[in-house]
């Protein structure tokens, strides 16, 4: 088959990290504790700064080896060991109980999108020359399941996780569709994570001390 | 074609005589994991040549059906012993008869007449066992499915013999998505099979959370030797279907010398060692999921499978 040619070491350490990289989002959207969806989230990110620094190899490029390691350095460790302490602990956030279906539901739509996301990039779609075709419907499909978990999680934390999972996504498109991707952007998209997190976290440790909850199901009371 | 004859037998020697060996193995590693001594690795046979020696009970309700189960059972296990590789990578005279699919239906039928058995003596364990084991069945069945056909993307077969063989020439399949989902799945898959502890505690057999024991609690004697012993082949030969045709395809006999078929046996031991061990890793290490959760953990495995199926047709293997 043509796009078999693509076997090369590289493609296929990308095409693995990419579906371990699927996984760790399919295992946040399948899981219910706070502390497991932060544990997945910063295994994703190590994931994605060893996609990165694989990119950043074969292409010999200083500027996305700094990536790599602020990857690592903020998604991998900052971001997760953040959360972790200003979130999860002092708001002592357990079990997440504000979900709006089950998690079989869940999962199977999950499923249905990684489906859909491979039916729209099909082979013949992709530019020629790409070094791992999986990666292009991968990282679609980890776009759309950290959307899915935004919206099927009502606790405004899982939400952020869910957010951050898409920008995952998004990077790991990125690095892989246009390894040119200029470095100021990127270090720009990494300034403003690390800037979103921490409004939200000042802002959900507010909303939670005083209303001891966070979820935005309960919004709801003030449609008209 | 006599020597062929002569693998033949041993491998369903192999699988008859050393199931027992793996499962007290495990049972003896989860009880040192646990800071317990634990029985003897033998201990098992010993069981076995207990209750072959005894005499069985059976409930003057019961009919033939659950006379015959555990024959049944048994043949069935006996005959997948046949059909897989176990010690050689090349078809023995037996395996013509049937696929993984076919083999799949085969292990199908030895759960089938066991569930029979359990409801057919009335008892409510027993109705109860079998009606929980039909409903995980039904579950793993699409999942088990979905694997074998990420085996066909890969192998373009659902022969386990050229599985073993695709993967075995060119070692790279075995990092390729569609080949490592698949494999995960099939993972789970074993560990649903047999009633390993995300799904059921195996050392532990309480009332209100027994599956598979409670299908068989009306056994006695020699037919509760048979279908325990059947249980310990059928995870023993999965699991050697999982180490030889999806992770370490190498290290087989092929069919035509004896000696490859004999030293196949240690190293087959050294495999399923490394098996047992993430088996064991996973039984201590994490708790048994609710029952309703199962569904959950059987769709991960339906969906990993999916999701393989999907990458192979991006990349084309």
């Amino acid at each position: 088959m043509e796009s078999l040619a693509a076997t090369s070491i590289t493609g296929i350490s990308l095409d693995l990290l990419s579906v371990l990289m699927l996984l760790c989002a399919f295992a946040c959207l399948g899981s219910k504790l706070f502390n497991r969806y932060v544990y997945y989230y910063g295994l994703q990110s190590v994931l994605l700064s060893a996609a990165t620094a694989i990119v950043a190899y074969t292409y010999g490029r200083v500027e996305l080896w700094v990536l790599a390691v602020l990857t690592l350095a903020i998604k991998g460790i900052g971001i997760p060991t953040m959360t972790r302490h200003l979130l999860i602990e002092k708001l002592e956030l357990k079990r997440d109980v504000a979900v709006s279906t089950g998690l079989s539901t869940a999962l199977i739509v999950g499923g249905v999108l990684t489906a859909f996301s491979y039916l729209v990039t099909t082979p013949a779609l992709l530019p020629k020359g790409l070094v791992a075709a999986a990666v292009v419907p991968i990282s679609t499909a980890i776009i759309l399941l950290g959307a899915l978990t935004m919206v099927v999680r009502r606790h405004t934390v899982a939400q952020l996780i869910g957010w951050l999972l898409l920008e995952n996504g998004v990077f790991l498109g990125a690095i892989t569709l246009v390894a040119a991707f200029p470095f100021i952007v990127e270090a720009g998209v990494f300034l403003d994570l690390v800037a979103a997190v921490l409004i939200m976290v000042v802002f959900v440790s507010g909303l939670g001390r005083r209303l001891a909850e966070a979820s935005s199901g309960e919004m709801r009371g003030l449609r008209g | 074609m006599a020597t062929s004859i002569i693998l033949q037998v041993l491998q369903s020697l192999v699988v008859l005589t050393l199931a027992p060996l793996y499962s007290g193995a495990l049972a003896r590693a989860e009880a040192i994991v646990a800071s317990k001594r634990g029985p003897s690795v033998l201990q098992l046979y010993w069981d076995l040549a207990k209750w072959l020696r005894k005499s069985s009970v059976v409930s003057d309700q019961a009919s033939w059906v659950y006379r015959g189960a555990p024959f049944v059972a048994f043949a069935c296990y006996l005959t997948v012993s046949a059909i897989v590789p176990v010690i050689t990578n090349a078809p023995l005279p037996l395996a013509f008869l049937s696929d993984l699919i076919g083999g799949a239906f085969v292990l199908s039928l030895a759960g089938f007449v066991i569930s029979l058995a359990g409801l057919d003596t009335a008892s409510p364990l027993g109705g109860l066992g079998a009606s929980r084991a039909s409903w995980i069945g039904s579950l793993a069945e699409p999942a088990l499915i979905m694997v074998f056909f990420t085996v066909g993307a890969v192998s373009a077969s659902d022969n386990p013999y050229l599985m073993n063989q695709a993967v075995g020439h060119s070692p790279y399949v075995l990092v390729m998505p569609t080949h490592l989902l698949g494999t995960l799945a099939f993972f789970m898959l074993v560990l649903v099979e047999n009633g390993r502890i995300p799904i059921e505690s195996p050392t532990v057999s309480i009332e209100i959370s027994m599956i598979e024991e409670g299908r068989v609690l009306e056994f006695s004697g020699r037919e509760y030797a048979l279908v325990k012993w059947g249980s310990w082949m059928k995870f023993f030969l999965l699991s050697s279907i999982f180490m030889n045709v999806f992770v370490f395809p190498w290290g087989l006999g092929d069919a035509k010398t004896l000696l490859g078929g004999l030293i196949a046996i240690p190293l087959l031991l050294c495999k399923l060692a490394v098996c047992g061990l993430v088996i064991v890793i996973i039984d201590t290490s994490i708790a048994k999921v609710r029952f309703f959760r199962i569904a959950e953990f059987l769709g991960a495995a339906f969906l990993l499978a999916l999701v393989g199926i999907a990458t192979s047709y991006v990349i084309g293997a």
